[in-house]
């Protein structure tokens, strides 16, 4: 299961803590040097070189690099990985400066340059499978609650699986820097019981007309990804010449 | 061929003309310090409109500002002000007379002055400067969605300075590897020497790669088709920080070079563990080229758990280098200049850097922080807090050797003191703001975020750190206008460049001390110490009971 905000709290509770170690141990042991050879009065040392020692200090190292990475791989694999037959799908469209989320069954949730946008719901406690791609430049899918973001590539889809365990609103944020008003891109998920989640899904589409338009859109989109990159670049083929 | 002949009251076209390394060396330090200060006019901008959030600025102007100080700190200021450093000091460490290629290195200053003023030219141009980042990252930086000349004048300008910055790097490690002085073996170069040929190295094999990449992206912005497919932006970013990660330590090595020389002079002792360092310095060199995609994690288009791997491993050769560093102050007998005081600023704080460094290069961390101010803060802890520190270090203790002045100590330590306060005000705060979901390179955020108070701190931190190096400008000034004669060697200092005049003639060296370590004028020392005290102990013994 991808669990984002468990991974990175786990992982954030061993590196932390020895971040914050080190840093007193190598401060603590600069000061006494300090101190020390402030009131020194007599030559300084001439030893200059201890190779063994530094050796030993260099396997040492060595063995908490391979710790610190086995941590790390354990708990990135679940989060690369996207699961085979997800509760929920959510395709995610970024552009400048908007976000549209649409849902299996058409219905669709857009922010545009908003600090104050609508959530879009998601049930709790299940794997939502996201897929994400941009019309335009770069953009970056930031869920700061639950510690995870992704980036979405113009003409490429990106495939992920988040998971909300506390009902409530997450923020959401344009990570990747994407021009003008980068600063406003942002949208909300609300993250209710799988039941409540059904009964807002079913009275979204309660609007025929305008999941038939959202349908249509994500149907062309799908197909002309690429396409419209290419159209993309003879734009600026043309705006260049 | 005919030589250029300068009035000599022209100095300023004298430092442009001259093709002596120390002239060339002063002039790029000279443009570089001066692109430092207006990049910091920059930030100070950048930072009132966080601090009131909004309405100091247009979002894209703030764009271009970020843009801009970015590319100016990168590409116009810490990577030339190190290789330039390196151009002054690496041919006296070494005892040649002259640099390779000297009208290279003066060409490598056009470049610099010319690549700077065409990015800087943006802002004269009507739809204003790059806004694109520093990365210059496609497709926000193609014709479509960055249309104009400020973009294109980036493009030059970033190749200019790039392609000077590759030319100073040619000189300095052809100089180190083949104009030694005839006892001067590689294993007796200096640790700064080290550090710079590190550098080089790191110049030479990975600057290519940005310039290519800009080169493909101007032929994208022209003809198109050449970035494109669904991961043409992929494709550049792979290029990008083939080139962006060793810049990370062109801008570190330099600066850990220095403030090992002058952790070694102000103790007053030997560099501690010379071979293990310049083994970690190329360990580290190496292995810094093998470790780019860790800023892509979050693209999912790299394979994330090499990079985490080889990113992580840095650990080993950053530990030996900062056991060496205080295994020299083992020992030591400390003497507590402003150099020494920057060079432990230099070691604690470029330790933040180096920790959070270690965080982010954890996937799973990075997929929470990445983009965030808490990269931001991470970045500016290596490269203000480390190695800008590193830098003034450095020039506090060259700086009698440039001018024959001493810099006033006084001044020099009230400095330290409020820009270790200023940086550690306005970059700290950045670690709770990414934390908490601030996201870089915005312009604006809604009050309901709760962050304007730590914003507010960090502008503050920001006037102190402005305040502070107006003290040094003021510093400068005052130290060339009333001179404190240096003599050759005021810090007693232990290579090669403290055996010559302050500053040293146009050929270097009159006549070299013999080099049979790495610190021959303390070889010299020592000796003479040994003498006195044995002929001091032969009169004892001779002497009637």
């Amino acid at each position: 299961m991808a669990d984002s905000l468990h991974a990175y709290e786990h992982v954030r509770g061993i590196y932390f803590p020895i971040a914050i170690g080190v840093f007193a141990v190598i401060v603590a042991a600069l000061l006494i040097l300090l101190v020390r050879g402030a009131r020194r009065r007599s030559a300084p040392g001439r030893k200059s070189d201890a190779l063994a020692f530094e050796l030993f200090y260099a396997v040492t190292l060595a063995c908490v690099t391979v710790v610190l990475v086995a941590i790390t791989f354990h708990a990135e694999t679940p989060l690369d990985r996207t699961a085979a037959h997800p509760a929920l799908r959510i395709e995610v469209t970024a552009a400048q400066w908007s976000w549209r989320l649409v849902y299996s069954n058409g219905a669709s949730v857009t922010a545009v340059s908003t600090w104050h946008p609508t959530p879009a719901f998601v049930p709790t406690g299940e794997q939502v499978e996201f897929v994400g791609t941009s019309r335009d430049v770069i953009h970056g899918f930031w869920v700061p609650q639950l510690h995870f973001q992704r980036q979405l590539l113009p003409g490429y889809e990106t495939r992920f699986d988040l998971r909300f365990d506390r009902p409530g609103r997450y923020g959401g944020e344009c990570s990747v820097f994407c021009g003008n008003q980068h600063s406003e891109m942002h949208f909300a998920l609300q993250a209710v019981s799988p039941a409540r989640f059904q009964s807002w899904l079913n009275s979204q589409t309660a609007q025929p007309t305008a999941a038939a338009a959202v349908a249509a859109r994500a149907g062309r989109s799908a197909q002309g990804l690429t396409a419209g990159r290419s159209a993309g670049r003879v734009g600026a083929a043309e705006a260049a010449g | 061929m005919s030589t250029l002949t300068v009035p000599a009251r022209a100095a300023p076209l004298r430092a442009l003309a001259s093709t002596d390394h120390k002239r060339v060396a002063i002039g790029a330090g000279a443009v570089a310090f001066a692109f430092f200060v207006a990049g910091g006019v920059l930030s100070l901008i950048m930072r009132s409109q966080l601090a009131a959030d909004g309405g100091v600025i247009s979002q894209d102007s703030y764009n271009q500002l970020f843009t801009m100080h970015g590319s100016t700190m990168v590409y116009l200021f810490v990577v030339p002000v190190g290789l330039a450093i390196g151009l002054y000091f690496v041919p006296l460490q070494v005892g040649a007379a002259e640099v390779a290629g000297p009208r290279v290195a003066l060409a490598g200053l056009w470049l610099l002055v010319f690549g700077g003023l065409s990015m800087w030219a943006g802002f004269l141009t009507s739809g204003g400067a790059a806004a694109a980042s520093w990365w210059g990252f496609d497709p926000l930086s193609d014709s479509l969605h960055s249309p104009g000349s400020g973009m294109e004048l980036w493009i030059f300008g970033v190749v200019m300075a790039t392609a000077g910055q590759m030319l100073w790097a040619g000189c300095v490690l052809v100089t180190a590897l083949r104009r030694r002085a005839p006892q001067m073996t590689l294993l007796r170069m200096p640790v700064f020497t080290w550090s710079m040929l590190a550098t080089c190295l790191l110049v030479v094999f990975a600057f290519p790669a940005l310039i290519v990449a800009l080169a493909l992206l101007w032929a994208q912005r022209h003809f198109g088709g050449v970035l494109g497919g669904g991961l043409g932006a992929v494709d550049y970013q792979q290029l990008f920080w083939f080139y962006g990660h060793p810049v990370v330590y062109v801008m570190f090595f330099p600066f850990i070079g220095m403030v090992g020389e002058i952790v070694a002079t102000f103790s007053g002792r030997r560099f501690f563990g010379h071979h293990a360092f310049i083994l970690a310095l190329l360990a580290f060199a190496g292995l810094s080229m093998t470790v780019w995609a860790h800023h892509m994690f979050t693209m999912g288009q790299a394979t994330n758990k090499y990079f985490a791997l080889t990113s992580t491993a840095l650990v080993v050769p950053a530990g030996i280098e900062y056991l060496d560093l205080l295994g020299t102050l083992w020992r030591g007998r400390l003497r507590f200049s402003a150099a020494f005081l920057f060079a432990l600023g230099f070691i604690v704080q470029f330790l933040v850097g180096g920790l959070t460094g270690i965080i982010l290069a954890s996937p799973p961390l990075d997929y929470g922080l990445n983009m965030s101010y808490f990269v931001v803060a991470h970045f500016h802890y290596t490269i203000f807090a480390g190695s800008a520190f590193g830098l003034f270090g450095g020039i506090y203790y060259w700086f009698p050797k440039l001018t024959g002045a001493l810099l006033r100590e006084r001044l020099g330590k009230l400095q330290f003191l409020l820009m270790a306060i200023g940086t550690n005000l306005t970059f700290f705060p950045m670690f709770v703001l990414g934390a908490e979901g601030m996201t870089r390179r915005i312009a604006l955020y809604p009050t309901s975020t709760g962050w304007q108070p730590l914003n507010v701190l960090a502008t503050f931190g920001a006037l102190v750190i402005a305040l502070s190096v107006l003290l040094f400008l003021i510093n400068v000034w005052v130290s060339l206008r009333s001179r404190e004669p240096a003599g050759d060697d005021p810090w007693q200092g232990q290579t090669l460049e403290w055996a010559t005049s302050s500053p040293p003639p146009r050929h270097n060296f009159d006549a070299l001390p013999p080099i049979r370590s790495f610190a021959p004028l303390l070889d010299a020392r020592e000796a003479a110490q040994e003498a006195t005290a044995r002929a001091r102990g032969d009169v004892a013994e001779g002497a009637p009971a």
